[in-house]
């Protein structure tokens, strides 16, 4: 506490994978737009991309709050209204 | 002491251009120097429901967020890890994304809630955004005579931000729409 952390220490612990998000995030662009949007949502594509990205990510996220959302049931919900803080933000 | 606040905005392109406009919001290298404040963006899971034609997203979002001196003093440090979760229902034509941050919760609660519906109007050509958030800061004991003014800040901040994010937008916009009409850029 208290002390300023070193710049290089702000390069973060993801980059990298950062080849393999950017393959994995073209590939996914391209079936949202070309598949998904036009109804072909039986069958996800890019699945060695993300396979590959994913493991990637596995050995490097560090930080056990993300990491813990890398788990198959990982999916944050945070629309559901039981999770939310939203019914408490009114301004006072 | 909470800060909330709510902004809405009409996008004068479909809504399928709009929702793949903001998947690349992050994530085009043109758009991170507008977006400056973005340092990483990682997609950590994804769900397709098949039946129902539902796309579950989870993406972390790493934010450089620089406060004033004693603020990074007490804190250590000025990057904060948000996490996004996404809904896009490709049936009733809706996306929604609610991100909130998961580290710093001890000293700031931030939320925000954007959702993507095709306008009422002209729900073929036009979308509308409408954007929820909101801020509050921890009262330490230490900051509490401060805690105040250091939201108004974070409020001022992310205005500034959901600006540039919609300019990035528009311009993601105009290069779907470029590229889908076969115009060379």
């Amino acid at each position: 506490m208290g002390i300023l952390r070193e710049k290089k220490n702000t390069s973060l612990a993801t980059s990298p994978c950062a080849q393999l998000r950017d393959a994995y995030h073209n590939c996914f662009n391209r079936w949202y737009s070309e598949k998904f949007l036009k109804g072909q949502w039986d069958k996800e594509e890019c699945v060695s991309e993300w396979q590959k990205y994913r493991e990637c990510l596995s050995q490097h996220l560090d930080d056990k709050h993300l990491s813990r959302f890398l788990e198959a049931d990982g999916i944050a919900d945070l629309m559901n209204p039981a999770g939310s803080k939203i019914p408490d933000a009114a301004p006072k | 002491m909470v800060r909330a606040y709510s902004q809405e905005h009409v996008y004068k392109h479909p809504w399928e251009r709009v929702t793949a406009a903001s998947w690349r919001k992050f994530a085009d290298p043109e758009n991170k120097r507008t977006l400056s404040h973005i340092l990483e963006v990682d997609t950590l899971n994804r769900k397709l429901d098949s039946n129902s034609g539902k796309l579950y997203t989870t993406r972390a979002i790493t934010i450089h967020a620089p406060g004033p001196w004693f603020i990074r003093r007490i804190i250590g440090q000025d990057i904060c890890h948000c996490v996004e979760s996404t809904v896009v229902d490709a049936n009733s034509r809706s996306m929604q994304l609610a991100t909130r941050n998961i580290s710093l919760q001890k000293f700031i609660e931030v939320e925000e809630k954007i959702r993507y519906d095709p306008h009422p109007e002209n729900p073929t050509e036009w979308t509308t955004c409408k954007q929820e958030t909101s801020i509050r800061i921890k009262p330490l004991s230490a900051l509490a005579s401060m805690a105040e003014k250091i939201e108004q800040k974070c409020v001022d901040r992310f205005q500034q931000n959901s600006a540039k994010g919609r300019e990035v937008m528009e311009r993601i916009c105009k290069y779907l729409e470029a590229e889908s009409s076969g115009i060379p850029i």
